[in-house]
This record gives C-alpha cells, structure tokens and sequence, in this order.
C-alpha cells in the first residue's frame, strides 16, 4: 500500500488534528487517493459478486488445493495485526519509552488489520450467505472456531485500546467519541492504569491470536508438512518480521506526512528488533526444515518437495530474500541508522513473510496426503483425466480484484482514521 | 540503545510456551460430537424398474437392471438375479455407466443422409421413408445389376441378439444377400479347435474354474480385464488352493493375481506348450490310455503317402471311413470304426513303431501309430530349444510342465493373444495335446478352453435366420476386406461380380477390419454404404445413408454367451431415443419395399414371435430350450438345458459316444468333416496340412516376420482387449474417460523406449508398411524388450493422427484355415497380434 | 411421462431384491465395509455406480481406486526385483475419530449413532476445513454448477448445491430400504463386503479378524469403518 502513496514534502512542525486535510496543495491528490480507493473496492465488489454467482470454480482452487489466496491473505494480516500489537504493548509492558511516539500507530495498524483478516474469511466460503451459521451451531473442537472467537475478543480489545489512546484528545476536542470522559487528573491517571492493564492483556492475545491461527493447520495430522508443534512459534516469529515491518513503513510514511514525529535512532532501533525478529524467524524455519529433512523418511517428503521443481524460486525468495537480505540490511549498523534502508529491509521483509505463508499453503496441500495414482478428482470437469498426483495453484484475476478491493478497503479506512485521530503520543507525562 | 535485549525475548519466549501450553487443551480422541440421527430422504421414486441384458461384443451378457425416472433411464446395475448365485452379481462398470452411451452426445437421434464426401462426416437428417426407399431402391438396382449377392451384409456375433442380429440372416435369405462372418473375421474362431476336436469351440462355463483343484494356466488371456464378470471364479480356485500361472508377454493386470508370470516372446506359445508335452512324456507321466481310447493316437498312418490307412486299403470293397491301429495282441493291424471310440473287445492298440503292413494289392507299406509321429515332433522341443524360441528360463519351463501334469484337474484357459496368429491354430493345437496327454479333457475344473469372442449360437434359431429353410449365404468377411485368396476353398459363394455394396450393422468395422487401408480399397469400388447404428462411430462418418439403431435398453431381443449357460431377453425400458428404430423393423420396412410379397410372408413376426417360433424348435427332448418359455424368460434368466457345469466332451469322454458334439447353428455332418476319424486328432492327413508340415502340433514363427523382416522392424504390435471398453464401444463414455483420461497410449519397455529416446508422454508414430498411426507414449515395466501394447478400440478421433491401429494389422490368411469350409467353422481367422512394427518420436524422420 | 411412482426397492424382482439385502447385524450396528485387496481387479465398477447411483458430477468422484503401481494399472518393480500391483478402493472411510467432524466450525459434517460420517449441505457453509483435515482425500467440493453427460439429472438421490462439500453417505438411502451400499451390490468380484462391526460372528467382522484386516493410515488414529484384507502371499511353483 505504501509504495501507492503519492510522495510529499514533510513538515517539520507537528500540525494539529485534521489540518493537514485543509492544506490546499495535498487536497487534490487526497481526493485522487481517496477515489482510487473507492475503484478499487467496487472492483473487488464486483468480482466478488462474480464470484458469488460463479461458485469457486471462478478461483483457482481445486479438491487438491483447495485453500488459497484468501486463507493466505487472512493469515497475513493477523500476522500483521498481531505483531503491530505485539512491539506496542510490549513496548510499553517492558517500559520502552522510546516506543512511545508509535504505540498509537501500531494499535490503530493492528486493528485495521484484523479487521481485514475477519474480511477475508467471507470470499473464502462457498456459502457466505450462511456465515450466521458459525455463531448459531458453532462447533468447540474445531481450531477454525476457536480462531473466529479469539479474532472476535482481538478486535473488540484492539478498537478499544486505540479508543484508549485516542480518547483524550478527543474530550479535549469535545468530540462525543469520549463518551463523556474527561481529561482531569484523575481520569488520565485512570487511563495510564488502563493502558498499562490494556498491555497487559493485549500481548498475551496478540500471542494467542497468531497461535491459534497457526494451529488451524498445524494440528492437521492430514497434512505432513504443517503437522508440527513449531508452526505456532514460527507463526509468531514471522508475525513479528511482517508486523513491525509494517509499522515501520507506516511510521516513516506518517512522517513523511507529518501526522507523526520521531528521531531517526527510533527507526534504527526498530531496524534492529527487526533484525532480530528475522533471525528468530530463519532459526525456526533451519529447525523445521532440519528436523524434516535429517531422517530422510517419507514424512519429509513434502520439506524436500520445497527444494526441487517450481517450489525451489519460490523457498529461495523466502529464505535468501525475503530473510537474507533484510538481515544484511540491518546487520550493517550503519545502514541500520538510514531510515530509507530500514524502510527497504521491511517492505522486503513484509513480501518475504508474504512469500513464506504462500509456500505454507501452495506446498503443504499441492500433494495428496495418500501419494498413488490416479490421485484425487479436481473437482470439476476438465480435459482428459480428472484426477491429478498433484496440483500446483496459481490464483485467479478474480482472487486478485477481491483481495486488491479487501485491502483498498482496509486503506481507506486507515486513511481515515489518521486523518481523524491524532497520532502523536504527547511526549509528556 | 536503550532497550535490553533479553528482557524482549523473555518476553516473546514467555510467550511462545504459553502458545505452545494452549496447544496441548485436550482435544479429544473420543468421538467428537454427540452423534445426531437426523432423517435422511430415501431413494427417490422411480417409474418402473426393467430388467434387460447389456450385449455389447462381449462375451459378458449381464442382466442389468435399468431404473427409469420420467421415462428416462435414470441407473443402471445389475439385476443380481441368476438362480445360480455364483454368478451374481455379473457386469461390469462399462455396462453401468452405460445411461452416457443412451443420452450421450454421440448418439444419433435421426437417419442421416450423406451430404459431403465419403468419411467427411457431412450428413443432413431425412425422415425414414425417404431412407428406407432410397437403401431399397439402391439395393434393388445393385442387386439386379451385379446379382443380390453382391451386397456383403456385415453384422457382428449374433450370439448376442438372436432376433435383431438374426434379422440380417432373415433379410439374407430371403433376398439373396451374402452374410459376413464374424468370429472367424475377428481372429477368434480358434481353429485349432475344428482341427482337433471337429467344433467350432467348446468352453467350461465360467463357473468351473472354481473346480480346477490344483493350476489354472492362462495363456494369452487377460481375464482380469476381459471377463470382469467371471474372473471371481478364477479367485475362488485359488482360495481353493488352486495355482495360478500366466503366461503372457506384458505383465498385464492378470499377471498381478498370479503365482507365476511367464514372460513369454509374442507369438511363441506353441513351442511352450511342445515343451510341456514332451517333459511330461519324458516324466511318463503322460495318460496313454486317454490318448489310446479317445484320440487318434493309435491309428495307423502310412509311411508312404502319409495319409491314415483304412479298411478299403486293407480288403477289398474295405470301408472308406474305418481306419486301423496295429493290434500287439494279434500282432496285425485291427478294424477301428467310428460308431464308438476306443476298440473292439481285446485290441490292445500299439502307440509306438513302425509296422509292416500288407495292403489287399499285396503290397506292403510301413505304418506307424499317430502318436509316434507326434512324439517325434516333440523330441525336438527340449527346454532349451523351446526356451531358445520362447526367451523362458528352461528351469520354469520343466516347473510349470512337472506342476502341471502332477495338478488334476488342471485346466488351461486360452484368450486372444495366443489365438489371434496367423498360426493361433498349431498353438491351439499344441496345448490341446498337453490337455489330452494329462487326462484333462472333458472333466470338470480341467479341460482346454479357448474363450475368445461372443460367437455362441446356443438355441436352435433355424426357424428365424432361415425362413422357409432357405439359409443364407455366407462368405468370410475377410474376403469382403482383401478380396478372394488364390487358395480360397471352393464352396466359398464367393459373388462372380465382386462386390457392390455394403450394410454395415452391430460393427464398428472401419476401425475394428483388420488392414483398414485395404479394406478402404474395397469401399472405394461401392456403389452403397449403409451403417446402422446408435453411435456417431467412425464407420457412420463413411456411410451413404445411416440408420438409427435403438440400445438394448430401447429393443427386444433373445441372447446368451459362451461363459455362462443362461439365455435372456433384452427388454425395452423405455421407448427409442430420438427417432431410433430396432433392426427388425428397419429389414421388414426395407423388403417390404423391395418384395411386399415376401414381405407379407415372413416379415410381419414381431420379435416375441421370433423368439417364440425359436424356443419351439429346441424345445425338444434334449433340445437346447428344452421346457423353456417367453414368460419364464420375461421373469428373469433361465438355465439352458445343458448339463451343470457345463463340460465340453464330457459325454463323449463318459460314454465313448464318437465326437464331435453338434456345433449350432450347423449340421453335425458339415463339422463331422473336419475329423474323419471321429476322435481328438492330433495327426491331420489332408494334403495340405502334409505340403505345409503342419500335420503334427508343432510350431511356425509369427506370420508377419515373412512380411516385415524382423531386423528392420523390431517390435511386435500386441493390440490386446482394453478392460475401458468393449472394443471401439464405449470409448467416447465420459465417466470412463474420467478415468483412463481419454487418449491412446502406447506401452513400451524402458529398453526400447530409451534405444529411441522416448519417454512418457511423447508423441510417437507407430508405423510399418500398411499403415501408421500416431499416439502417446508410456514407458512401464508391464511391458518387454520387443514388443509394445497398444490396446485396440480406440476412436481414430482420438489418435493424434491416422485411421486407428488397425491401419498397421494384417489381412493374411493361412491356407490351413481354407482346408475345409464352414462360416464360422473352419474358416480364415484373423491374426492380429501377428504384426511388426517401427516406432519413433512424431515429427521426426 | 406421469405414471404413478414407486420406491426403487419395491420395484425390484424378489431375486435381485434378495440379493441386496443386508442380512444380520447386532441390534446397535455400527456400519462398515471391508475390501479384499486379493480380489479387487481395480475395474472401478464401484466407483462407476458410486456417481451413478449419488448422481455425482464430471469431475467429482466419491469413490476412486488408487493403484499401488507406478501409474494407472501400471505395476511396480518391488524390492525382490519382480513386479507388483495391488488396487486400493478408496471412499470415505467413515472414521469413528473424524478430523473432518472435529474441525467443521458448522456440525455440518456429523456422526449418525450408526457409526456413519454424514454431510448436512444445508447448513455446510463451504470453508473447506473438512478436506484439509481429512487425511484420505476423499471429499468433493461443488466449485462450480453441476456437469453431467447426460442432458438431464441422474441416480436416486438429489445433487448438492453449490459451494457446498460432498463425499461418501455409506448410500444411507439405500440402508433406509435394508439394501446394501450400491458399490457392494455391483462389484463384480465380490472384494466388497458390507456389515455390522458390532455383530461379532458376522461375515465381515470374522473376515476382518481371520484375515487380519488393516486399517488405512492407522497411525493417523481415526479408526475407519472401512478395513482392508491384504493380498495373500504368492506361492512359488
Ligand atoms: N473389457 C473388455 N472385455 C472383452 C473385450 C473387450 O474389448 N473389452 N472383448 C471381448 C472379445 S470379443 C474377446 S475376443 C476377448 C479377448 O480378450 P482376451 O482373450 O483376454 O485377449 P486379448 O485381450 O487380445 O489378449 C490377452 C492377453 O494376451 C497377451 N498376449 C498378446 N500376445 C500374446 C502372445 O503371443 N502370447 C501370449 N501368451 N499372450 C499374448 C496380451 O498381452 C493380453 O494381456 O475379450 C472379450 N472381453
Ligand atoms: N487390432 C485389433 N483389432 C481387433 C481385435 C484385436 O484384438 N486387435 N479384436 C477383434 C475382435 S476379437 C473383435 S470381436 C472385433 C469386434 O469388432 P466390433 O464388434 O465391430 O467392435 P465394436 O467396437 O464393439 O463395434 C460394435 C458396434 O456396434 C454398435 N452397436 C451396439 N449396439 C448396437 C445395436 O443394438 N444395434 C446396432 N445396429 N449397432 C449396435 C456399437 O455402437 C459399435 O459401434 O474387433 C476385432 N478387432
Ligand atoms: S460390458 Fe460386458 S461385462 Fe460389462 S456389463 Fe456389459 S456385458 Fe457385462
Ligand atoms: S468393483 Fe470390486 S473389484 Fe472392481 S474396483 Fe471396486 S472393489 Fe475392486
Ligand atoms: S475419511 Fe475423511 S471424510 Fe471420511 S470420515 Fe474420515 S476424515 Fe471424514
Ligand atoms: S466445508 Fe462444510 S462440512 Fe466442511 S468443514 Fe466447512 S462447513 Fe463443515
Ligand atoms: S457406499 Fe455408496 S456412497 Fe459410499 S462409495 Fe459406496 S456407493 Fe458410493
Ligand atoms: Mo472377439
């Protein structure tokens, strides 16, 4: 999304509440930002609508792979929420001060993002009319359930964690969104209490959140390649990586706008727990991979599949790109002080994650779990054969303009929130 | 920096255990959920339920249920319902995923007209009358042109629909056309059989596999995939105990079942089989009292001409037809008749020597027992010379020989693949021999059973096919293919003016014919093509004028099988698809206009009628419909009167009645012929059988190497029976297609497939000098160095390129089948499997 | 065509229907199948009257047979060096610890009291989580309208809807009527053996216990309803 945005001179002063929407120059192309968002969320409508008439057969899923890009962009943005929520509350939990000038940004980051992640449950379904039938014969063993629940709590505690952070200044503008409250001592002692508690309960949720997410597929027995106690770990490793990158990228942006201000040893501060992050994350994956691969037994057929054929270019860009390169990047202490590079280490970072839940799925489902000929039936009808040994998923046009208008969404809903709620955590208290 | 490191992964590390803590909540092993017992809807209603028999060309006739919904066959399966359980359920999943072939989209609806050239496929659609009076008219014209039998009418094995198949007999007949023949035509009719035993063919029924006690030998069979139905029989012996031994060249799915593999060369089962006999003579563990008593072991063949010495030749106004064994008692040659197998009272047969013997011109001559002729052939046929030929380890050879002989009983079941040669009759020939040498012949669970095509005429149908006792006449369709042989016998009605047109009915032959170019030649001097059938086959695209036939589940019909002793109706379910019409219809209207007087006379039987007037007529003590009526068989199928299970021989092998059993629809004379002596001959005095050296089992190399030089043409064509399909039928079924995938394969070992750098899935060119074909790859371990698999059946449509693989098969025909003449009988038989080829990747030379 | 209708059972002759009956069981049976593996011929007529019989579109199979072979009805070169092929009838295996009942966020997949795996596809609301879960691939997704060979609908149950998964029902119409599964009744070898696990002494159970019946995936721990006779030992000449 980031790279969408138009560039624009940065103010060094820290402009109130909403001016910055009444600055003539930058209206127009807010508008055009605006618009553009608007487009593009009719076109996913549109082809979601499409979609809907169609059945899945308009996607590029089959009996084989028969979860793709949705299932792989919800997992994404609870990564992205998750680990958003993470750094913040951990933040201040562990009393990092330095953290402050984001917190904001990171809680309203994660809340947009698990809102989106929920979103993309619905084009998944084959029946999304019947989604009521999820609270009405909701069933408790099922991770998927467990998932939707702790999605629920999630949003619920985000949204009222940056209500938190936002209320302040909101009574002081009077607007109604306080609910009343007020800014008096007292209060504000209360909110600091709040926050604290609000930290307290925000990570371990965070944590849950990804966990329980990794747990729809790692507690598959059906499928090797997921099947393994690691997936919650490395789920929350590289929510982190694609979490705080994120946060990264938005801050500088907000910057660059001048909705937000911080000093640069911030950012390399960050670059540096990014860094880290994605150690921890390449440490899991050499685990998983190692412990799949030494025996040499059938069990790690699927690990040794990412090695091989069209999966290789795609393991390779998850290991050497999307966690080498970064790693360089922020290895190197003096790029690590340039906000430019750390930028670059994230968004590279992001897509790296991107890449690596993508693997996640395309090769933990392209093969049967039971390896014999003739395989199992597509699904629909099709030249020749109808079965297939194995399958190898590329999405649709139609998956893209969902996902492209799910997230166009999500964009302007950000846009706004920024553009409403102050950003800037007062230096002082 | 300000923040400490450990503290955050403290942190995230707590974190992480509490995660992992979370995972390990009890998820039960238990059931999961209280189980719920909601009211499931049952089967939906149906109209009606009728039960008819699914007769493609294969020899399964199964009863098949068809389930019909709004006048629309909904399911089929099997009706389940023979009285003798052990054949049920029978059927297969072509047969019920057979509602695709009624409603499928290559079902013609109307009669079609050709509007473009010949094979363009360009038709428009006519109504009936103006079809039927343009077949009439032309057929009239060409029939007083160049006389009526001209027109070759090709309907394959009536075995399968008495009535409807039985009308282009009656339509023969009555106008003088010539009929085809079919099991001949399609390289089954098993002449060593005639040869030997003076039938047709005899088979066990199905069920008495499940007898065989000991070893089950399958030669060029393939059961598992061509006797769906009855192949459970073969498993039940082997639950038995039984021993199963394949021999065939690819390890065809069969193979998998069995106990024993025998990788055989194509072609050279015969050298197998003398190498068998000759070890278990060499054990003595041969039965000599059976070949004594019951074959013509005994009779005396003269040293000079080679032919047997007979009474005439001994005294005087002698009997032409009595022959003579040399007595050891008497220590002269005694009279053998052949009112009575075995020998006068005290005449103890010599089976050795060569004995002098005074004829009634007081000349002496030589005479030596058959049976030493015959075991001087197989001293040659060592292990090690039968495994020079066979590519057989010489070990397993003496094994398989000492198993079976010591097995009883043994029997040995004979497909396609070893009978579908140019010389299929000497491999016949030969295993018949180790049949009889081991006492096997005519006792349940052993015997030699060739089980090829759907031939059987086992109801006495004179009364139908022969309308006021006129026959047809019938000339080997292979001469309709490549025109007539040199050596041709003369009874052959062979037309003076050749022929002129064609009514293709129940055949996919321009597919199926063997040497498709040639037969092309044929078409091409036509004056009419007339195909009737229901599917949009490639035989329809190259016809004149094309009739609508209706399925088995549209018509009625009376039919049965050599592999079980049942005899069924086909009933009509629902009414004809489209403007479809039964066959018997279609004849009636077409001589009605051609002769309404004859017409009148014999064509106004509807088909209950026929069957009625065909249940009459064997309904007679010992008849074959003995006590069976319309309405027995309307409530399902009802057992012939044949005994139970049903033995080829066993009466002649009980009672020494003389052979050979009556093979319908001929008379017994015109089969008596081919064994003057009335015993299993294993020695054969026809001339011909003398010039070509053929007089003894022995064996030839395949046919083809004289054709196409082995050197230059390295592989053998095998085209075995795909289990997908029942030859050509089928092969456009979207279901099965679903599964096979739908295009030609050709199954190569890796050797030949590497010596060409072939691999799966590359397209190749199957070629020799009759034709080519082009289609996939698919290197496997099923097959062996030398010979590919590429089965037959499947839809020129579906090649890559070419007319199918028949293009490449031959139209030889071996002299020996011309020896005698009768259609279906002893007639020429097509060797498919006797075909070399080359293969290369496509696009290149 | 209007004429009155009748249930498909009661339109069977008194032979064929006999033939499908089900026979003894134990008064709480718990459903199941056995396949003979020594038998099977991999000629797919159960798969074949599977689609037929459920009305299952082009492109869907409830019932597949793997080959244990290189490809297709194609052997193996086993470890002895000789070639080998089994076949592997492969349907929904009615698992009494079903990962696909424990994860349906819905119930929409769900256990009958008979052991049986059963499919509510009004209220499946499409998720897919059920064939991610099941570890033998034996569920069908309806991705798109049906497509059938045959211009008008067939068997003798109606067709799914829509974006819902489908699979294996053990033909719970047909045990309505006490007639066996149909790919029981139309296999032509008789590999196929339908009963009761609870009925002790039945054909089944006494197969599955003198011939040493196997489960598929045992170690995956759901305890199918279906088992497997393995094929017998070749003996040498
Ligand atoms: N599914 C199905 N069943 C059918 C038919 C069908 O088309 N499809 N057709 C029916 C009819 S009309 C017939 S005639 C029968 C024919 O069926 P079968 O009698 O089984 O004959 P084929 O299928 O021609 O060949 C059987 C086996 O012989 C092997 N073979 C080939 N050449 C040789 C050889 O030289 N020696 C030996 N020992 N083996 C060899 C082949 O590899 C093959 O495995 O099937 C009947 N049943
Ligand atoms: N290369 C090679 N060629 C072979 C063989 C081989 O082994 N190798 N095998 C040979 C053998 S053994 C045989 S038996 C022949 C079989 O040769 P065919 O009997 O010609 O083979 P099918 O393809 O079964 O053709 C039957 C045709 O009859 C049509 N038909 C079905 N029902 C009806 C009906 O009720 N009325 C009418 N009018 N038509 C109907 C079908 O649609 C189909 O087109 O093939 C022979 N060809
Ligand atoms: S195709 Fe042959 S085996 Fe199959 S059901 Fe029909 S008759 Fe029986
Ligand atoms: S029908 Fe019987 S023999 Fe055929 S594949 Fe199914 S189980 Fe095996
Ligand atoms: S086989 Fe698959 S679908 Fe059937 S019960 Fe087991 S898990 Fe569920
Ligand atoms: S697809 Fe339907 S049955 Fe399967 S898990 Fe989802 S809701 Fe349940
Ligand atoms: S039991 Fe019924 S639904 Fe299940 S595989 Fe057999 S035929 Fe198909
Ligand atoms: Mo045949």
């Amino acid at each position: 999304m980031s790279a969408a945005n138009p560039v624009v001179p940065s103010v060094p002063a820290i402009p109130a509440a909403g001016e910055a929407t009444k600055h003539p120059s930058r209206r127009g192309l807010q508008v055009a930002w605006i618009v553009t968002l608007l487009a593009l969320m009719a076109m996913g409508i549109g082809a979601f609508a499409y979609q809907y008439a169609n059945g899945l057969v308009v996607t590029g899923m089959r009996n084989v792979v028969m979860w793709g890009q949705y299932i792989l962009f919800f997992m994404f943005f609870v990564g992205l929420s998750a680990g958003g929520l993470i750094v913040a509350s951990a933040g201040r939990l562990f009393g990092v001060k330095a953290f402050k000038p984001i917190t904001r940004l990171a809680v309203l980051e994660a809340t947009v993002a698990v809102i989106l992640a929920a979103t993309f449950i619905l084009p998944d379904l084959g029946r999304p009319e019947r989604v009521l039938n999820i609270p009405l014969y909701f069933n408790i063993t099922s991770p998927m359930i467990w998932d939707i629940a702790i999605v629920m709590v999630y949003m619920a505690m985000s949204a009222s964690y940056v209500w938190l952070y936002a209320r302040a200044d909101l009574a002081r503008r009077g607007s109604w969104l306080a609910l009343g409250t007020g800014t008096s001592e007292r209060t504000m002692a209360r909110e600091e209490r709040a926050k604290g508690a609000m930290a307290w309960i925000a990570l371990p949720a965070a944590i849950l959140l990804h966990s329980i997410t990794a747990w729809i597929f790692g507690l598959q027995i059906s499928r090797g390649f997921w099947y393994s106690s690691i997936m919650a770990p490395m789920f929350i490793a590289s929510a982190l990586v694609s979490g705080l990158g994120l946060v990264i990228l938005l801050a500088l942006l907000l910057r660059r706008l001048g909705r937000l201000s911080f000093r640069d040893d911030l950012v390399a501060l960050l670059g540096g727990l990014l860094g880290m992050f994605v150690v921890v994350e390449a440490f899991l994956i050499l685990a998983e991979y190692l412990t799949a691969l030494y025996p040499g037994a059938p069990e790690g057929a699927a690990a040794a599949r990412m090695l091989s054929g069209p999966y290789l270019p795609l393991f390779l860009f998850e290991v050497v790109v999307g966690l080498g390169v970064p790693f360089l990047i922020l290895a190197i202490r003096p790029l690590r002080r340039r906000p430019a590079w750390v930028a670059l280490a994230s968004a590279i970072g992001i897509v790296g994650i991107f890449v690596h839940r993508l693997n996640l799925v395309q090769n933990g489902l392209s093969f049967p779990n039971i390896e014999l000929p003739p395989g199992l039936p597509v699904g629909v009808p099709q030249d020749g054969s109808s079965f297939a040994e194995s399958y190898f998923y590329v999405p649709t046009a139609i998956e893209w303009m969902v996902v492209i208008g799910i997230i166009a969404g999500g964009a302007l809903l950000f846009t706004a929130a920024v553009a409403y709620l102050p950003m800037q955590e007062p230096e002082a208290h | 920096m300000g923040v400490d490191r450990r503290t955050f992964l403290k942190g995230a590390a707590a974190g992480a255990v509490a995660g992992t803590a979370a995972g390990l909540l009890p998820v039960t092993a238990a059931p999961v959920q209280a189980a719920r017992d909601y009211e499931v809807p049952g089967s939906l209603p149906v109209d009606r339920v009728v039960r008819t028999t699914c007769s493609p060309n294969c020899t399964g006739s199964c009863g098949q249920l068809a389930f019909v919904r709004d006048g629309v066959v909904v399911k089929v399966q099997q009706a389940a319902d023979y009285p003798d359980a052990a054949y049920n359920p029978r059927g297969c999943m072509k047969g019920l995923s057979y509602v695709n072939q009624i409603y499928g989209a290559d079902r013609i609806l109307k009669p079609l007209i050709r509007t473009g050239e010949r094979g363009s496929g360009e038709f428009r659609e006519a109504t009936w009358d103006e079809v039927l009076d343009k077949v009439a008219g032309s057929l009239t014209d060409i029939g007083t042109k160049y006389g009526w039998d001209s027109i070759h009418v090709f309907g394959q094995v009536p075995g399968s629909g008495y009535v409807q198949k039985g009308a282009n007999y009656r339509a023969c007949a009555l106008l003088g056309m010539t009929h085809g023949t079919s099991f001949d035509f399609n390289g089954d009719l098993p002449m060593g059989m005639p040869i030997t035993f003076g039938v047709q063919n005899a088979e066990h029924e199905a069920k008495d596999w499940a007898n065989s006690r000991f070893l089950l030998l399958l030669v060029g069979s393939n059961p598992v995939e061509t006797r769906i139905p009855d192949v459970h029989f073969i498993f039940d012996a082997v639950e038995q105990g039984a021993k199963l031994v394949v021999i065939d060249p690819s390890f065809s799915p069969t193979a998998a079942k069995a106990d024993a593999h025998l990788r055989i060369r194509p072609g050279t089962d015969a050298a197998l089989a003398l190498a068998m006999c000759r070890q278990v003579l060499e054990d003595g563990a041969a039965d000599e009292a059976f070949m004594a008593t019951y074959t013509d072991a005994a009779l005396l063949v003269r040293a000079d001409t080679g032919v047997r010495l007979r009474e005439a030749d001994l005294v005087t106004g002698g009997d032409e037809a009595k022959f003579a064994c040399w007595d050891t008692a008497t220590g002269k040659p005694a009279i053998v008749g052949t009112e009575r197998l075995g020998f006068a009272e005290g005449v103890r047969p010599a089976m050795a020597g060569t004995w002098s013997v005074t004829l009634a011109d007081g000349s002496v001559i030589g005479a030596t027992p058959g049976y030493a002729l015959v075991r001087t052939e197989l001293d040659r046929w060592t292990p090690d010379a039968a495994a020079e030929v066979t590519g057989l380890d010489p070990e397993l050879i003496v094994r398989v020989a000492r198993a079976f002989a010591s097995a009883k009983p043994a029997a040995i079941l004979m497909g396609g693949g070893s009978n579908h040669w140019y010389h299929g009759d000497l491999t016949g020939r030969a295993f018949a021999l180790l049949a009889a040498l081991t006492g096997n012949i005519g006792v349940s669970g052993g015997g030699f059973s060739v089980y090829v095509g759907q031939y059987k005429v086992r109801v006495d149908t004179s009364p139908w096919w022969s309308p006021g006792g006129t026959k047809a006449h019938v000339v080997p369709s292979i001469y309709f293919v490549r025109g007539r042989t040199e050596t041709m016998h003369p009874d052959v009605p062979y037309p003076e003016q050749g022929w002129h047109a064609l009514v293709c009915t129940f055949a996919n032959m321009f597919v199926q014919a063997m040497d498709v170019n040639r037969l092309h030649e044929t078409l091409a001097g036509l004056d009419l093509i007339v195909v009737v059938d229901h599917q949009m086959t490639e035989t329809v695209k190259w016809a004149d004028v094309v009739l609508p036939a209706t399925t088995w589940y549209e018509k009625t019909d009376l039919t049965a099988t050599p592999l079980h002793p049942f005899l069924q109706l086909q009933q009509a379910a629902i009414d004809p698809v489209g403007e479809s019409r039964s066959e018997l219809s279609m004849w009636r209207e077409i001589v009605r206009r051609i002769d309404p007087a004859k017409a009148a006379e014999f064509f106004e039987m509807d088909e209950e009628e026929a069957i009625e007037a065909i249940l009459a007529a064997g309904d007679v003590p010992g008849g074959p419909t003995e006590g069976i009526t319309l309405e027995m068989l309307q409530a399902g199928p009802v057992r012939l009167n044949v005994r139970d299970p049903d033995v080829p021989f066993a009466t002649q092998i009980e009672t020494l009645v003389p052979f050979p059993p009556r093979s319908l629809p001929a008379p017994l004379a015109a089969t008596a012929a081919f064994i003057p002596t009335a015993r299993i001959e294993f020695y054969k005095e026809e001339a011909r059988f003398r010039d070509l050296g053929e007089t003894v089992p022995t064996y030839k190399p395949p046919f083809d190497d004289t054709v196409h030089d082995p050197k230059a043409w390295p592989l053998t064509l095998l085209t075995p029976h795909s289990k997908w399909r029942i030859h050509s039928s089928y092969a456009n079924n979207e279901w099965l297609a679903e599964i096979h995938g739908g295009r030609p394969e050709v199954f190569i070992s890796a050797e030949d497939a590497f010596a060409r750098n072939i691999e799966t899935g590359d397209e190749i060119r199957v070629f020799n000098t009759r034709g080519e074909v082009v289609a996939w790859a698919h290197v496997t371990p099923a097959e062996q160095q030398g010979s590919v698999t590429l089965y037959e059946g499947w839809w020129p449509r579906q090649f890559k390129s070419g007319k199918g693989v028949n293009e490449l098969t031959s139209s030889a025909v071996n002299p020996i089948h011309e020896v005698h003449f009768v259609g279906n009988m002893w007639s020429p038989s097509t060797g498919w499997k006797d075909c070399r080829c080359e293969i290369e990747k496509a696009g290149q030379a | 065509m209007t004429e009155p209708k009748v249930r498909p059972v009661d339109a069977l002759s008194p032979a064929s229907r006999a033939w499908g009956e089900i026979g003894p069981r134990s008064d709480q049976p718990r459903w199941g199948m056995v396949v003979d593996q020594e038998r099977c011929i991999g000629c797919w007529s159960c798969a074949v009257i599977c689609k037929s019989e459920n009305d299952v579109p082009l492109g869907m199979w409830w019932n597949r047979i793997l080959t244990e072979g290189d490809a297709l009805d194609q052997p193996m070169v086993s470890e002895g060096g000789g070639l080998e092929m089994h076949w592997l009838p492969l349907a929904c295996q009615h698992c009494e610890n079903a990962p696909c009942v424990k994860v349906c966020p819905v119930q929409a997949t769900y256990h009958r009291s008979d052991g049986i795996v059963m499919q509510d596809s009004d209220r499946c609301i499409g998720c897919r989580y059920c064939m991610i879960a099941c570890p033998y691939g034996v569920r069908n997704f309806n991705w798109g309208a049906p497509v059938r060979p045959t211009p008008h609908e067939t068997g003798m149950v109606t067709a799914r809807p829509l974006g819902t998964v489908e699979k294996c029902t053990m033909c719970v119409q047909r045990l309505a009527d006490d007639q066996i599964p149909s790919c029981v009744w139309s296999c032509p070898t008789g590999a196929r053996i339908f009963g009761d696990h609870n009925d002790e002494d039945g054909r089944m159970a006494t197969l599955i216990r003198e011939r040493e019946g196997t489960m598929l995936l045992e170690a995956a721990g759901t305890r199918p309803a279906v088992r497997y006779l393995p094929p017998r030992r070749r003996s040498p000449l």
